[in-house]
């Protein structure tokens, strides 16, 4: 088990490193760099002082020493500084974190809640009309993009009722309702797309696991079936679901950018895109390696929780270590 | 190798039903499933009214009249105008060309990328599979959006930039899809065979393994042709789509959007058009993939 868990924080490990050096090529190796877009608002600029810009911001340095740079500056909390407004990247992104994560987390649990009773239900009675409805529901949400769902929402709730505000943030902690308000449509519509795959998941195994001799097993006993898979398809059906709603977790760090962008709502996504306009690299390598990290640290903590919660896994593992 | 030359001349043990080659069989079946039948049928009127949009767009699409800004739909404007007056049906023909041209282009360059890599590395083995497996990961292991605002960046998002920045980006699951195509093809009777008569690994590949593989590799690019359009839409719904005055679904959309208080329609129209083409594009994608599962296929 350790060795197991040593392995996959070590595997984890190398995709992090991997990954920076991959943002970080792209960014430097392709064309277009800040010094361009920068001295593109500016009339008569010449050669020598694009060069002494670039010398400035250390982009003229060979490209290892500026990997080598920025990673050393990310252990010690220094991530760079802004090509543009010069804060450092660290003072940037600290107040912005919070919110994306408040987002992310209420948008999946709202997903969780919604989507886990109903696959169970659909699974108890089969071809039912919550069965037909949630797989119309699923197939629909794999499809709906975020932003679609955000806009049906705003006109729904924003236009049309006028119950909702449309953009802005507050902090939970100066106005819990106001926040409250705010974050719904958003986190709804992130909700939305997170829904439909493990709704669509956890039907198909809880469908698959029902046919298991166990529960056939449990009926000739006289139980119920709908009773039969309540009590012991799902926890076997729950089980591999968790994998899912760890890539779910990949799906919502991409829709949020779009989300927070729509509402905006002042998290790590608007900050992304800010920079993606200006082409300020120090801010965007610095935000999208945060977030892989965020998508690769959710993989690993469900890997080693299967782990922990598959019993069959365990003994698999205890037997090739006997 | 057991294979002897006697057992040979079965080489597709696959095969049970009928004389057709794999993919035409799989095209028949789908037409006898209602889901099938409508998903197809969206997808080509989409495609045909795009690729005959100069001929059925009612006006020009680029054409600016002041005076008749913001008119709801109408007999003239049947899905109105927007806010320089132009026909919003006549756009959404034309944007469909962008919109179908990218998704298409981008889903034959992830698939083609994709069988390449996943074949290679399926057939190579060892450490060369490793190492192109992993490498397929780490592209994973970010949102494609996020990358894909990070090649926007780079590299400018004019149509064919697009296309390539969005087709390389779904090759890692394309590749994924594929090696575990050749994997499970690489270990039956005529692989072996064919291996054992000396015919080149490549023939065997390209002529032998991807027919057998064609029905599931056709259902990866139906669901990437879903996966771009979803990327092109949200690019361009934040501003970083192909440059105007052409304008993407996604572009409508976002310019809808600004108007959503006073021009419902606008934002409407653009919405459903791109909401209907990924959903067909999906259910088309399951609707093969169900086909070609055994436990559902009968």
């Amino acid at each position: 088990m350790v060795w197991y868990v040593g392995r996959r924080v070590g595997m984890s490990a190398l995709m992090l490193a991997l990954t920076s050096v991959l943002i970080f090529v792209v960014l430097r190796v392709l064309p277009g760099d800040p010094v361009t877009t920068l001295v593109g608002q500016t009339e008569g600029i010449d050669a020598s002082q694009v060069a002494q810009m670039r010398h400035g911001l250390g982009l003229d340095r060979p490209l290892f020493m500026q990997y080598g740079s920025w990673v050393a500056g990310l252990f010690s909390g220094h991530f760079g500084v802004s090509y543009f407004s010069h804060e450092p990247v660290q003072t940037m992104m600290g107040g912005r974190i919070g919110p994306t994560v408040e987002l992310t987390l209420v948008a999946l649990l709202i997903a969780i809640v919604i989507a886990v009773p109903t696959a169970i239900y659909s699974a108890m009675h089969p071809r039912g009309v919550v069965d037909r409805a949630a797989t119309a529901f699923a197939s629909l949400g794999m499809s709906v993009p975020s932003f679609l769902a955000a806009l049906a929402l705003i006109i729904v709730f924003a236009v049309k009722l006028r119950w909702l505000p449309t953009r802005g943030y507050v902090s939970i902690v100066s106005d819990p309702l106001q926040n409250l308000k705010l974050i719904l449509m958003p986190a709804a519509a992130l909700a939305f797309t997170a829904c439909a795959p493990i709704l669509r998941f956890l039907r198909g195994s809880l469908g698959e696991v029902s046919e298991a001799p166990y529960i056939r097993t449990a009926e000739g006993k006289g139980m119920l079936r709908p009773t039969a898979i309540r009590k012991h398809a799902t926890p076997n059906a729950l089980i591999p679901t968790l994998t899912i709603v760890g890539m779910t977790v990949g799906r919502l760090l991409g829709g949020v950018v779009i989300i927070e962008y729509i509402f905006s709502w002042p998290g790590l996504g608007t900050l992304i895109v800010d920079s993606v306009f200006k082409r300020d690299y120090a801010v965007l390598q610095t935000s999208i390696l945060f977030a892989a990290a965020a998508f690769i640290f959710t993989t690993l903590v469900v890997d080693l929780l299967y782990g922990v919660l598959d019993p069959r896994l365990k003994a698999a593992t205890r037997e090739s270590a006997a | 190798m057991s294979a002897t030359m006697a057992e040979v001349p079965s080489t597709r043990p696959r095969d049970d039903v009928g004389e057709l080659p794999a993919t035409q069989r799989l095209l028949t079946r789908l037409m006898h499933r209602p889901l099938g039948v409508v998903s197809l049928a969206i997808l080509v009127l989409l495609v045909v009214s795009a690729v005959f949009a100069p001929l059925i767009a009612p006006h020009s699409p680029n054409a600016i009249s002041v005076v008749d800004r913001f008119h709801g739909p109408s007999s003239a404007h049947w899905f109105g105008t927007d806010e320089l007056g132009r026909d919003l049906l006549s756009r959404l023909l034309f944007g469909g060309r962008i919109a179908l041209g990218i998704s298409f282009g981008a889903a034959a360059i992830s698939t083609i990328l994709g069988v390449l890599w996943g074949f290679f590395a399926g057939q190579a083995g060892g450490l060369l599979d490793e190492l192109l497996m992993r490498t397929v990961d780490v592209v994973m292991a970010i949102p494609v959006i996020l990358f894909a605002l990070v090649l926007v960046a780079a590299f400018g998002s004019d149509l064919p930039t697009l296309i390539v920045i969005i087709g390389l980006l779904l090759t890692p699951a394309s590749a994924r899809l594929a090696r575990s195509a050749v994997l499970a093809e690489i270990r039956s009777d005529y692989y072996r065979a064919a291996v054992a008569l000396g015919i080149p690994r490549v023939r065997i590949l390209f002529g032998e393994l991807l027919p057998n593989a064609a029905p599931v590799i056709i259902a990866r690019t139906a669901l990437a042709a879903a996966d771009a359009m979803i990327i092109e839409a949200s690019l361009s719904f934040i501003g970083l789509g192909v440059p105007p005055p052409s304008a993407s679904w996604g572009t409508l959309v976002k310019d809808g959007y600004s108007q959503i208080f006073h021009a419902l329609y606008y934002v409407v129209f653009p919405g459903a058009v791109i909401l209907l083409a990924i959903w067909a594009l999906n259910t088309l994608g399951d609707q093969l993939q169900e086909l070609l599962d055994p436990r559902t296929s009968r």
